[in-house]
């Protein structure tokens, strides 16, 4: 107990935030050893923005550290609810994404010893992103899947996040398998927009059946259409410029038709 | 308001009818849905959490229509789903995955999503594990994160499918304690197989068998259906449906009794064993 007391004027400055830093910090060592000064602080307090600022304490300290992912994606900018929708795609894991390296890898070493499976790899090349897609929603591999059907949280929403995380990873390792390959440089890269366009075409598929159902058949329309002319060695006609222009366009009018449901999904009418 | 209202309800997976013109009606309180495996119990809660649509017949679930789809999503706001084999991310620690599964929920403001899963947690009894990865967790343990998640929110409806199966006994008790709260102001529907766990939780009951409801009506109404139908004998009576050795050494005899035998009152699972035994019979109390 002390003889001395805060000016009123003083208290109730420092109790609205508005007193200069040293009276502030004068003020806060008094007030440690002054339980007379202390009630008429509490008087002056707001007592909802002590609540909610005690609320925000209470939820820093007790509230788990996030895994490391989920951390690097907040850091780059993702919200940290989405962050966490991703860290539970399932095709995420460790062992999917190993699996998908070393089917890249033997085709590489494939093509490296005959020239026939070097054109292989552009059929085989889009499938990995789309096996991606396809496997993130595979009932088996998401344990969850049933609590999220019942979960009022858009289906296309989570589908589209899914999807940019899968593809985000995914397409990375099939072009590094493809510098890989020996031969043509462009082989590198004439799988990009056959994969971008499927992908949109599954997507799209998505409104009339299941994801698991739309990727494999736009997969398997893929492989109908480009085994052949991989065998024949007549790949201009899969992968030519003509070709390329027709999954710009798949892909740009997919995009459309993405960004009019993600703004359906905002004005929050999609289920 | 009537929180689940099931009326001719029909679903059939290729060429089993899972569920046959079902009629199911569900109040504030804890409701349980009984029968044998393969009955339809798991279609039917499946249907009341909105994962299924009947082929025919109409659903009602908290005065809203889920084959409607703004009202589906509001239902779903409002409801809470332990499935029969709930999955788990196990490498999420049980925080962010009641976490997630509020985030699916639309929980978007951080903070009182956040307090709404410390909250769940506490009801649960987590609060010690709430840091732990569920991988390390027993199955009781990981039974009670399906149902904190279930809980968020604070759900009008409540659907439990099988919530005590693989649980010791100490366990069931705890969840039996758990789910009577639960259903203190709000419906829950729950199935199982232990008429223990019915008699012990439920205000009203139906009976599921070969996807048609045999008996709807309380634990008291079903019991009463085997009054005079249970005694005990030294030894098997050939008359008995069931029959079967007790601890004291006699045998407790369900069926039609013969003259003269010694009756005693029946007990829920009695009266379930003679419905299940006499696929004619279908009862209904209002």
């Amino acid at each position: 107990m002390t003889a001395w007391h805060l000016d009123p004027e003083e208290i109730r400055r420092y109790a609205q935030g508005a007193a200069p830093p040293h009276l502030a910090a004068s003020a806060e060592a008094h007030l440690m050893r002054c339980a007379a000064c202390r009630d008429v602080v509490s008087s002056y307090v707001d007592t909802r923005r002590a609540e909610t600022i005690w609320r925000e304490v209470v939820d820093r300290v007790d509230t788990p550290r996030r895994s490391r992912p989920e951390r690097m994606l907040v850091r780059l900018g993702v919200s940290e609810a989405t962050a966490r929708l991703v860290a539970a795609t399932p095709t995420l894991r460790g062992p999917w994404l190993l699996a998908v390296a070393a089917v890249l890898a033997l085709s590489v070493w494939a093509a490296g010893v005959d020239e026939r499976f070097l054109r292989m790899f552009l059929v085989v090349a889009p499938l990995g992103p789309l096996a991606g897609v396809a496997v993130a929603f595979a009932g088996g591999l998401d344990p969850t899947r049933e609590i999220g059907l019942a979960a009022p949280y858009s289906g296309l929403r989570l589908l589209l996040i899914r999807t940019a995380a899968v593809l985000v990873v995914t397409v990375p390792i099939v072009a590094a398998a493809g510098l890989a390959l020996p031969g043509s440089a462009w082989l590198a890269a004439a799988w990009l927009l056959p994969t971008a366009g499927l992908t949109c075409a599954a997507l799209a598929l998505t409104g009339r059946m299941t994801p698991v159902a739309a990727v494999a058949v736009v997969a398997a329309a893929w492989v109908l259409v480009t085994a052949p002319a991989a065998v024949t060695d007549r790949l201009d006609l899969a992968f030519g410029a003509g070709a390329q222009i027709f999954w710009l366009a798949v892909a740009v009018g997919g995009g459309i038709w993405l960004t009019r449901d993600t703004f359906r999904i905002k004005l929050g009418r999609t289920t | 308001m009537t929180g689940v209202r099931v009326h001719g309800a029909t679903k059939s997976f290729g060429r089993t009818t899972a569920l046959d013109s079902v009629d199911f009606e569900a109040g504030t309180g804890v409701t349980g849905l009984l029968g044998p495996n393969g009955a339809g119990k798991t279609t039917l809660l499946r249907t009341i959490a909105t994962v299924l649509a009947p082929d025919r017949g109409t659903v009602t679930l908290l005065g809203l229509d889920p084959s409607r789809s703004d009202d589906r999503t509001r239902i779903r706001e409002r409801l809470g789903y332990l499935p029969q084999d709930a999955g788990f991310h196990r490498g999420f620690t049980v925080f962010e995955f009641v976490d997630y599964v509020a985030i699916l929920k639309e929980m978007t403001d951080r903070r009182a999503r956040h307090d709404d899963v410390r909250r769940v947690i506490a009801l649960t009894g987590l609060e010690p594990v709430s840091g732990k990865r569920i991988r390390a967790l027993s199955g009781g343990m990981r039974r009670r994160v399906g149902l904190a998640q279930a809980l968020l929110g604070d759900p009008g409806l409540l659907v439990l499918d099988e919530p005590t199966v693989g649980l010791d006994p100490e366990q069931r008790l705890r969840f039996r304690e758990m789910i009577s709260r639960a259903g203190e102001g709000r419906t829950v529907v729950m199935s199982s197989h232990q008429t223990e766990d019915i008699t012990a939780l439920c205000t009203r009951i139906a009976v599921i068998q070969q996807g048609r409801v045999r008996f709807t009506g309380t634990p008291a109404e079903l019991t009463a259906q085997a009054a005079d139908r249970v005694w005990t004998d030294t030894q098997r009576s050939p008359a008995a449906l069931a029959a079967w050795r007790t601890g004291d050494g006699t045998y407790r005899n369900v069926g039609d009794p013969p003259e003269g035998a010694e009756l005693i009152p029946p007990t829920l699972e009695d009266a379930y064993l003679l419905l299940m035994g006499e696929p004619e019979l279908e009862v209904t109390h209002p």
